[in-house]
């Protein structure tokens, strides 16, 4: 990271003067904490907001959005101090290409990350987006093989595109609680969080509306349609999960070797295949080599 | 036709004018395709609304044949192609798709389709016009279709597939004749059967969906027959380079070995 200008958070003066007041707020907070650095990760499919959300919070346009095609094609750390503070956030590009989940865009995530530790995760997805199957949890358990459980101990969940009109028949409270119900549920079989382990994993969910048009309140910030500044409210769900006790995820050689001796099938594998090979392959072929041998007529000249 | 998801039984219920299919707002409501028919003076709408034809990451097959077996004997006249106009990425997923419709029901399919997009009632990404936005995601999802269904340069003229949009919801405004509008003040739902009416009648037959039809020549159908034959040149590569060499070799090794005087 030689050369990494950190540069001051002047974005920060570009919101409204009450958005400024809570965000300083919060980051005196974190710095009384004896935590004087951030780091979050942002992740998630391609297309959901990933980069946008992170303008939004920066307050300027440091990474390139397009509406059409990914303009992320490899991980990037935007830092930015203010008060002595520092606050990194990592844009990803998206997890999934063509139906897959992209182990290439993993690999390089992971030595992106390499010595460094993850405060708080961001998995943003689309607040409209009416189905999730088993590609989303497939990008939860890579996810999870990748960085290890606790990661979900440090994440929230980031929805996008929150100034919606529901569906016909919902309001939008109903449609934001079966959304991350859905989403939510995904996450626990992705990340593998059984049914009593669930309290320990409580997953927070944030709205997020980074369009220009975004309706403001009187002191002219940002709302979500219920109302709420939604700058504010997303780092302080973000600061929660900072201080929330549980460490950040250090990404070191364990976490990014891929053979991983605590998954038990990476151990067993190698030596199980050979003692299959010896008992059912080996041995009864020296048995009928010795058969074939002992039954063969020897000549009397031979 | 289309992925899940994307409004296609919310469509068939707005053409028809009433709740025909169920729709819910997370998931699935056509388990199975589903045919509805309405009359008016001697003419006859028959809708197909399918289940989406994605599944977990992978176009399926099941779907597609559950599809193909419900359309036996029918005739296609117009194929909508449902996706939504608010979705920012085209990928190899999409393509997948369109090449299993054409695989399945030919390319000449695509005389006959229109594509429909959702959600038209949408505010466009921050630098974009509405109008911008729409002629570049229709561009996307065009580009994808003639890469999915392989129609080259030179035949672009004669797939000439028109893109309506739609907008389902009821929160959809409306002009003052109380008619459901786009954001361009167009009503959509007359806008969308004329565009299909013109498809209809724009002189290229149906498709009838024949035995001949679902059986084959389907591209990614004909490899299973070569299965048994490189089964048979497998077995046979087997024999005569790994067997009998190794049996020469037994031969001959014990044909070598010294025997002692007493056995």
């Amino acid at each position: 990271m030689a050369g990494q200008l950190v540069k001051e958070w002047a974005g920060i003066q570009q919101f409204p003067v009450a958005t400024q007041e809570k965000l300083v707020d919060l980051l005196a907070k974190l710095k009384n904490q004896n935590a004087d650095t951030l780091t979050i990760l942002v992740m998630g499919k391609g297309g959901v907001g990933k980069s946008s959300t992170i303008n939004s919070i920066i307050g300027e346009r440091v990474v390139t959005v397009s509406a059409f095609q990914s303009e992320t094609p490899r991980p990037v750390m935007v830092s930015r101090s203010r008060a002595g503070f520092t606050l990194n956030i990592i844009d990803t590009p998206g997890l999934v290409e063509g139906g897959y989940v992209n182990d290439q865009v993993f690999d390089s995530i992971k030595r992106f990350l390499m010595t460094k530790t993850i405060d708080v995760l961001l998995y943003v997805d689309r607040l409209d987006a009416y189905r999730v199957d088993d590609l989303d949890k497939q990008v939860v358990k890579a996810i999870t093989d990748s960085f290890g459980k606790e990661i979900w101990h440090k994440a929230m969940v980031v929805l996008t595109h929150a100034q919606l009109s529901p569906p016909d028949a919902l309001t939008y409270e109903e449609l934001f609680s079966k959304r991350s119900e859905s989403l939510l549920k995904c996450v626990r079989q992705g990340a593998r969080i059984s049914k009593k382990d669930v309290q320990n994993f409580a997953i927070p969910v944030a709205l997020v509306e980074n369009s220009g048009r975004c309706n403001k309140n009187e002191h002219d910030e940002k709302i979500l349609p219920t109302g709420t500044p939604w700058i504010p409210n997303v780092v302080h769900a973000i600061t929660d999960i900072a201080l929330n006790g549980h460490g950040g995820i250090l990404v070191d050689q364990k976490v990014i070797h891929p053979f991983n001796p605590s998954i038990p099938k990476h151990n067993v594998m190698p030596f199980l295949a050979f003692v299959l090979q010896y008992f059912f392959v080996i041995k009864p072929i020296q048995k009928q080599i010795k058969y074939d041998v002992s039954r063969e007529t020897i000549p009397s000249w031979a």
